[in-house]
C-alpha cells in the first residue's frame, strides 16, 4: 500500500465499501441458498461462485494482492494449482467416469 | 579466524556474549542448529538402525532368540530401557509379530521423518546454506530454533511412545486406516497410547519442518549476497529450496491425514472407516461413511512428494563433492536446475501410484501411471548430470568422493526399478513386496545415506577446522557398499517370487516359498555352506544372506563413529580456510565460521562451479574472487535494480 | 552485522522478510485447509446418507461470517491509522478486532455446547429418532457376586486399577470384599495396592517355579459382602455391552459378571427421520410403547401432504412431475423427516409453512406421551438401538468434518487474536521507537487475519447453506 496519508484516506474508504459489499453479499449466499434451482447441484455451484467472489475480494483488496511483488503470485500460483489438483483427483477418485458398465 | 572476536564487537548494546545454553543448546545460530539437527539425526538413524537389526534377525530365524538378549537385559540402566522399550515384547528374547509390527512402524517413521530429513535437509541446508549464499544467518533465526525444538519434542515423543503401556505403533509408518483407525483401542486410556503419540509428535514434526521450510525459502529468496543471481546459485541451494517447496505443501495433507485419523481414534469419527465394517466378527460401534481411500490419498499426496525430499538432498550435496572431487564444473547446471523444479512440481502430481490396488477407478489409474512415467525424466536428467560430471575429470578419491561415486549406480538401480512400479499391471504383481521395498531402499539407503555420508566428510573441516580420518572413512565405505547391497539386492528376487514385506517370520510359514529357488540361491546356500552353516537352497535362505550383510553393515558404521567424534580433536587440522579448493561462498568464512560468519563484506561474481578454467593456473575460480586470491569489492557488483511493484 | 531486509524491502524482490515468510505460510495453509476441503468432497460425494443441508443454525453462523468480516475492516483501519501515527485510533481499532475474535468464539461455542447435549440414536431399521438425554444415558448392571482383576506381569495397556475405574460407579455405599485369602478389605488405593503387590508377588514366584519366560498376568478374585449393583454411563467400559449381556468389563480390565437390569435409554425426542428405514409405516417408532399410532398417523398426515405439494409444485399438466420425486433430496427429507412439536397445535400453520419446516402438530389425545413436556419423551429398549451419538464427530461424516473444519478455523481465530493481542499490549516500545517496523508486523498479521476470513466465506456455505 502506498505511504502518503491521502492514499491511506483513499484506502480506508476503499476498505470500509468492501467491507459492506462483503456484508451485502453474504445475505445474498444466504438468500440464494434457500432458493430451488433445477438441482441441488446448481445451489452448490452458483453458491461456490459467489463465495469465490467474496474470497477474491478479500484477496485482492483486503490482501492487497491486486498489487503484490510478482514472487507472491508464483508462490500463490502453484499453491493453488496443486490445492486444485487435490480438489479434482479426490473429486475423480469417487466418481470415476471410466466405468466399463457392460461387465 | 582471528576475526572472529572483533565481530563480536560490532554487535552493539543489544547483544551480549550467551552462555552455554545460549551458546550451545537454545542457539540461534544457523551452524549450531544445523548440527544439532545433523547430529539428532544421525543419532536417530542409528537407532532405526537397530530396529532394522531385530527386524533383520526375526526373518532370518524366526522363533529364535535374539543372540545377547539376556545379556543386554542385565546391564543397569540400558538393560532397563532395553526391556521397557523392547524387552517386555519378546519374551524369552524372541520377536514376536507384535513386537516385529511395532519395529516395523517405528523404523520406517524414525528413518523418514526423524533420521534423514532432519540430517539430510534440516542439517545441511541449516549449516551451509546461508554460508553459500553470503549471508549472516537465516533469515528467521529464532524460528529456526523453535523449528529445532519442535522437532526435538516430536523425537522424544515417538520414542516416548515405546515405554507406554500399550508400546509404540504397530501399523506400518503408512498408518493405513482402516486398521489404524481401530486398532488397539481397548485400552484404559486413548491418549496413553502408542498410536495416538505417534499421532502427535508428528503434529510436532510437521510443524517444525513448516517452520523450517518457511525460514529456508524466505532466506534464499532475500539474504542472498549481492551479485548472487539466482542462476549463480550453487546447485545445493537450488536441491534445498525445491525441498523447502515440497515441506511446505505437501506436508500439511499429512496433517490433516493425522488430526482426522486421530479424531477416528479418540473422538469415534469414521473419517476412514466405511459403512458396516466389522472386526472380529462384530459390527464396530460407528457410523461409517467414511473410507480408508481417503486416507491414503491424504497420506500419499505427502508421501510421494516426500521420497523426493528425501533424494534430493542427495543430489543437492553431491552437485558440490563431484565438481569439487572432480576438479570440473558441474555438467549440464542449467539443465539440472530446470530438470530439479521440473520434478518438484510433479512430485506433487503422482501420488496414486502407491494406490493402483486400491481399486480407485481406471480413470486415476492412467493419469497417475502418465504423470509417474512423466516424472522419471527430471529424475534421469539429475543423474545423467553428475554421472557426465565425472567424464574426463582428475578424480581425487577422497572417501566423499568414494561415497558420490557409489551413490550414482545405486540410485541408478533403485529409479529404474521403479519404472516397471509405475505400470499397474506389473504392480499388481508387485505391490506390496519385497521388491518395492528393495527399490525405495536401493534410493534411500545406498543411494541418500551415502550422500549423507558424503556430504559428512566434505563439510567436516568447515564445522570443526579438522578432516576426517582417510583411512578409517575408506574402511568405513567398502564394507557400507557390500553390505548394502547383500541386503537389497536379493529382495528384489524374494519379491517377484512373491515375499510380502510384512511378514515377521520372513515366509518361514508360507509353505510356497520353500520350493521356489534359482541360480542365486543356490550360490548362496553354497556360500555359507563354506562356513559349515545349514542354508536352504530357495528364497528363503536369501534372509540369511540379507541380515549377514545387515551385520556387515553394521561392523561397517563403527569406523564411522568413531572417525566422527575422535576427529572433533584429533583430526588434522585444516591448511586453510578451504582445504578442498573449492568455489562456492562457504569456503570464504573463517574455520569454524564465527558467529556472524564472513570477515569481509562478500559478493558473488561468477557463476558456482568454475573449476579448471581454461588459461587459470589454479584449477579453480572461487564466486567472492576477482582475481585469484583477492576477493572482489562489493562496489565492483552492480545490481540491476527491479522497481518495487508498490505504488 | 543485523540480519537485512527486517523492516525495508529488498529491492529486488520488493518484499521484506516477513512479507516473504507469512506468504509462504499462508500458501502452506492454503495447502492444509486444502487437504480438509478435499476430505469434505470426498466425504460428500461418497456419502451413503443424506447429506445434511440447512441442519446448522444459520442465524448465528450468519452472524459470525458479518463479525469476522467487520473485524477484516477494523484490522486494516488499526493499520491504516498505525500508518498516519494515529495512535489511539489504532489501539481502539485493533482492540476491537481482538473483539470480534472473541465474539466469534464465543458464539462457537455456543453452537458447539447445543452440539453436545443433542443426541441421535439410529435404530435397528434404520429409522433415527433425535432429541435429548434428560437424564444422560446410563446402564444398570447389578446382582453382581464377585469380580475378577487382572494385574499386568508387565507394562501393559490394561492393568487393574479397579480405585478409579470400577469403585466410582457401584450404587449406595461400598461394601467390603473377601479376598482368596479371606480377609477383608475396602477396596481403597492403599488396600488395592496392597493385593496388587501380593499378586505380583505370586505371579513372580510362579514364572521362578515353572521356567516361565516372562512373569505371567495375575488374577484376584473379590467377593463383595452383598451383591452389587453399578450405574454407569456404558463409553465407561471397554466395550458396549450387548443386550442382554451378562459380564461387563471396566476400562481397567476388571470384568463383573451379573445381569442388566437396566440399559433403557429416556429419549426427549424432538424429530424423527425415516429416510432410510426400509417400510416407513411399520418403523419400529411407530411402537406403541414407542411413539405409538398417534404420531403415525401425524407422519402419514405430513408425507402425503408433502406429496401432494410436490406434484403440484412440479405438475408436467399430465398428470406426472417435471422432476423425479425419488431423486429430489427435498423432497425425500420433506415426506420422511419431521419434527416432533408438541407445543404446534395449530395444524393449518404447518400446511402453509415453509417448505422447509415440516413440523408436525400433536394429536390433542396423544397427552400422556408428552406429559407437560415440550416433546414426547421416549423410552427405548437396548435391543432396538443400533447406534447412537450426540451430534459430534462420531455421529457421521458429516458432523465430524464440521467439527474438524470449524474447530481448525476456531484455532486460526484464537491463534490470529494472541498475535494482534501480542502487538497491542506488548510491543508498546516498538510503538514509539520504530512505528514503521510495527506497521509492517501489522500488516502481516493482519494479511493472516484476513486469511482466517477467507476460510470462513468457504466454510459458512459449505456447511451451513449448501
Ligand atoms: C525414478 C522414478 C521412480 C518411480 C517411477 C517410482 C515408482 C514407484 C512406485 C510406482 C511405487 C509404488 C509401488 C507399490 O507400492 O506397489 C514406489 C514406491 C516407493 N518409492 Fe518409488 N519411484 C521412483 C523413484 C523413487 C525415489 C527417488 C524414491 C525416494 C527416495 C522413491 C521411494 C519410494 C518409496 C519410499 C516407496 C514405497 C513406499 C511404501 O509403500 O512404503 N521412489 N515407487
Ligand atoms: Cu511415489
Amino acid at each position: 500500500m502506498a505511504d502518503n496519508p491521502e492514499a491511506i484516506y483513499g484506502a480506508i474508504r476503499k476498505i470500509k465499501l468492501i467491507g459492506w459489499l462483503l456484508a451485502v453479499f453474504t445475505v445474498i449466499t444466504v438468500a440464494l441458498s434457500y432458493v430451488e434451482l433445477a438441482s441441488h447441484s446448481w445451489n452448490i455451484i452458483v453458491g461456490m461462485i459467489v463465495a469465490t467472489f467474496k474470497a477474491s475480494l478479500v484477496a485482492l483488496i483486503f490482501m492487497h494482492l491486486n498489487h503484490e511483488a510478482k514472487l507472491v503470485y508464483k508462490i500463490l500460483a502453484f499453491t493453488v494449482a496443486f490445492a486444485l489438483a487435490l480438489f479434482i483427483l479426490f473429486y475423480f477418485s469417487n466418481t470415476d467416469p471410466l466405468v466399463y458398465k457392460d461387465f | 579466524m582471528s576475526a572472529a572476536h572483533t565481530q563480536n564487537n560490532d554487535h552493539g548494546h543489544d547483544h551480549h556474549e550467551p552462555g552455554f545454553i545460549g551458546k550451545y543448546v537454545f542457539s540461534t545460530d544457523h551452524k549450531v542448529i544445523g548440527i544439532q539437527y545433523a547430529i539428532t539425526g544421525l543419532l536417530f538413524l542409528l537407532f532405526g538402525f537397530f530396529l532394522m537389526l531385530l527386524m533383520r534377525w526375526s526373518i532370518a530365524y524366526p522363533g529364535q532368540p535374539i543372540p545377547g538378549f539376556d545379556l543386554v537385559s542385565k546391564v543397569p540402566v540400558l538393560g532397563w530401557l532395553f526391556n521397557e522399550m523392547i524387552g517386555r515384547w519378546a519374551p524369552g528374547g524372541v520377536v514376536n509379530g507384535e513386537l516385529y509390527n511395532m519395529l516395523g512402524a517405528m523404523h520406517g517413521t524414525i528413518m523418514v521423518f526423524l533420521g534423514i530429513v532432519p540430517l539430510g535437509f534440516a542439517g545441511f541446508v541449516n549449516f551451509v546454506m546461508p554460508l553459500q549464499i553470503g549471508t549472516i544467518d537465516m533469515a528467521f533465526p529464532r524460528l529456526n530454533m523453535w523449528s529445532y525444538w519442535l522437532f526435538f519434542v516430536s523425537g522424544v515423543g515417538m520414542l516416548a511412545s515405546f515405554f507406554l503401556g500399550t508400546g509404540s505403533v504397530q501399523t506400518g509408518w503408512t498408518m493405513y486406516s482402516p486398521l489404524a483407525s481401530t486398532t488397539g483401542l481397548a485400552v484404559t486410556n486413548v491418549w496413553m497410547h502408542g498410536h495416538t503419540w505417534w499421532l502427535l509428535s508428528m503434529v510436532f514434526n510437521i510443524s517444525a519442518s513448516l517452520l523450517g521450510s518457511v525460514n529456508v525459502i524466505t532466506t534464499l529468496i532475500n539474504l542472498r549476497a549481492k551479485g548472487l543471481t539466482w542462476m549463480r546459485m550453487p546447485f545445493f541451494c537450488w536441491a534445498m529450496f525445491i525441498v523447502a517447496f515440497l515441506l511446505l505443501l505437501a506436508f500439511p495433507p499429512l496433517e490433516v491425514a493425522a488430526l482426522l485419523q486421530f479424531s477416528d481414534r479418540v473422538f469415534g469419527s469414521s473419517f476412514f472407516l466405511p459403512t458396516g465394517l466389522m472386526e472380529g466378527g462384530q459390527h464396530l460401534d460407528i457410523s461409517g461413511g467414511g473410507s480408508p481411500l481417503l486416507y491414503q490419498h491424504l497420506f500419499w499426496f505427502l508421501a510421494h512428494p516426500e521420497v523426493y525430499v528425501l533424494i534430493l538432498p542427495a543430489f543437492a550435496i553431491l552437485a558440490e563433492v563431484i565438481p569439487a572431487n572432480t576438479r570440473r564444473p558441474l555438467w549440464g547446471y542449467k539443465a539440472m536446475v530446470y530438470a530439479g523444479l521440473t520434478l518438484g512440481f510433479l512430485s506433487f502430481l503422482v501420488w496414486a501410484h502407491h494406490m493402483y490396488l486400491t481399486g480407485m477407478g481406471t480413470m486415476m489409474s492412467t493419469y497417475f501411471q502418465i504423470t509417474t512415467v512423466l516424472i522419471s525424466v527430471p529424475s534421469v536428467i539429475l543423474l545423467t548430470g553428475l554421472m557426465i560430471s565425472l567424464y574426463g575429470g582428475s578424480i581425487r578419491f577422497t572417501p566423499q568422493m568414494l561415497f558420490a561415486s557409489a551413490f550414482l549406480p545405486m540410485f541408478g538401480i533403485g529409479g529404474l526399478t521403479g519404472l516397471p512400479l509405475a505400470f499397474t499391471f506389473i504392480d499388481l504383481a508387485l505391490h506390496d513386496t519385497y521388491y518395492v521395498i528393495g527399490h525405495f531402499h536401493y534410493v534411500v539407503a545406498p543411494g541418500t545415506i551415502f550422500a549423507l555420508f558424503a556430504g559428512v566428510y566434505h563439510w567436516y573441516p568447515k564445522a570443526t577446522g579438522r578432516v576426517m580420518n582417510d583411512f578409517l572413512g575408506k574402511l568405513h565405505f567398502w564394507p557400507s557398499l557390500v553390505g548394502m547391497n547383500l541386503i537389497f539386492a536379493p529382495m528384489f528376487i524374494q519379491g517377484m517370487g512373491g515375499f510380502h514385506r510384512r511378514w515377521y517370520d520372513g515366509g518361514k510359514y508360507f509353505e510356497q516359498t520353500h520350493s521356489a529357488s534359482n541360480w542365486f540361491t543356490e550360490l548362496t546356500s553354497k556360500f555359507f555352506g563354506l562356513f559349515g552353516m545349514d542354508v536352504p537352497n530357495n528364497l528363503l535362505g536369501l534372509n540369511v544372506l540379507m541380515t549377514f550383510g545387515a551385520v556387515i553393515l553394521m561392523l561397517g558404521q563403527v569406523p564411522f563413529i568413531l572417525n566422527f567424534w575422535l576427529s572433533v580433536k584429533g583430526g588434522k587440522k585444516v591448511k586453510n580456510d578451504n582445504p578442498w579448493d573449492c568455489t562456492t561462498l562457504e569456503w570464504a568464512t573463517p574455520t569454524p565460521p564465527p558467529h556472524g560468519n564472513f570477515t569481509f563484506d562478500i559478493v558473488a561474481v561468477r557463476g558456482p562451479y568454475e573449476y579448471s578454467v581454461p588459461g587459470m593456473k589454479q584449477d579453480y575460480f572461487p564466486q567472492w574472487e576477482s582475481e585469484p586470491g583477492k576477493a572482489a569489492e562489493p562496489a565492483s557488483v552492480n545490481t540491476k535494480v527491479v522497481p518495487t511493484p508498490h505504488h | 552485522m543485523d540480519i537485512p531486509y527486517t523492516v525495508t524491502a529488498r529491492p529486488d524482490t520488493g518484499l521484506y522478510n516477513a512479507k516473504v515468510g507469512i506468504w509462504l505460510f499462508l500458501a502452506s495453509e492454503v495447502m492444509l485447509f486444502g487437504g480438509l476441503f478435499s476430505s469434505y468432497i470426498f466425504l460428500r460425494v461418497g456419502a451413503d446418507y443424506p447429506w445434511p443441508v440447512h441442519e446448522l443454525g444459520v442465524t448465528l453462523g450468519f452472524i459470525n461470517t458479518l463479525v469476522l468480516i467487520f473485524s477484516s475492516v477494523t484490522v486494516l483501519l488499526a493499520w491504516a491509522n498505525l500508518k498516519l501515527r494515529n495512535i489511539a485510533k489504532y489501539k481502539l481499532y485493533l482492540f476491537i478486532t481482538i473483539l470480534c475474535a472473541g465474539t466469534f468464539m464465543v458464539i462457537k461455542s455456543i453452537e458447539y455446547r447445543a452440539k453436545f447435549k443433542h443426541y441421535s440414536v439410529t435404530l435397528t431399521d434404520g429409522t433415527i429418532l433425535t432429541g435429548h438425554l434428560p437424564h444422560g444415558y446410563t446402564i444398570e448392571f447389578g446382582e453382581v457376586k464377585s469380580l475378577s482383576l487382572t494385574v499386568a506381569g508387565k507394562t501393559a495397556a490394561i492393568d487393574a486399577d479397579p480405585v478409579r475405574h470400577v469403585v466410582p460407579w457401584i450404587k449406595g455405599e461400598l461394601p467390603k470384599f473377601k479376598t482368596e485369602s479371606g480377609n477383608l478389605i475396602s477396596l481403597d488405593a492403599t488396600s488395592f495396592q496392597q493385593l496388587k503387590n501380593e499378586a505380583k508377588q505370586k505371579a513372580t514366584e510362579k514364572a521362578k517355579n515353572d521356567g516361565l519366560k516372562e512373569i505371567p498376568n495375575w488374577t484376584i478374585k473379590l467377593v463383595p459382602e452383598k451383591s452389587l449393583t453399578f450405574v454407569l454411563p456404558p463409553s465407561q467400559l471397554l466395550s458396549r455391552p450387548q443386550p442382554g449381556a451378562t459380564a461387563i468389563s471396566f476400562r481397567d480390565g476388571t470384568t463383573a459378571e451379573g445381569i442388566m437390569i437396566n440399559d433403557k435409554m429416556i429419549l426427549e425426542a424432538d424429530a424423527v427421520d425415516l429416510r432410510a428405514t426400509p417400510d416407513k409405516v411399520k418403523s419400529i417408532a411407530w411402537n406403541e410403547h414407542y411413539l405409538g399410532s398417534a404420531w403415525k398417523k401425524v407422519f402419514i398426515e405430513k408425507r402425503d401432504h408433502a406429496i401432494a405439494e410436490f406434484n403440484e409444485r412440479y405438475s408436467d399438466g399430465k398428470g406426472g412431475t417435471t422432476r423425479d420425486p425419488s431423486k429430489s433430496a427435498t423432497h425425500q427429507k420433506h415426506m420422511f423427516y419431521f419434527k416432533l412439536d408438541a407445543e404446534d397445535h395449530d395444524k393449518t400453520d404447518s400446511h402453509t409453512g415453509s417448505p422447509h419446516k415440516a413440523e408436525a402438530s400433536v394429536p390433542s389425545h396423544d397427552a400422556e406421551a408428552n406429559s407437560g413436556h415440550q416433546h414426547p419423551t421416549v423410552v427405548l429398549d437396548r435391543k432396538d438401538i443400533q447406534f447412537f451419538s450426540n451430534f459430534t464427530p462420531k455421529l457421521n461424516s458429516y458432523y465430524a468434518i464440521y467439527f474438524t473444519l470449524t474447530g481448525l478455523h476456531g484455532l486460526h481465530v484464537i491463534a490470529g487474536a494472541l498475535v494482534l493481542a501480542y502487538f497491542l499490549f506488548c510491543n508498546n516500545k516498538m510503538m514509539r521507537d520504530d512505528p514503521e517496523r510495527l506497521a509492517n508486523r501489522v500488516e502481516v498479521g493482519g494479511l493472516f487475519w484476513h486469511f482466517v476470513d477467507l476460510v470462513w466465506i468457504f466454510l459458512f456455505p459449505l456447511l451451513y447453506l449448501l
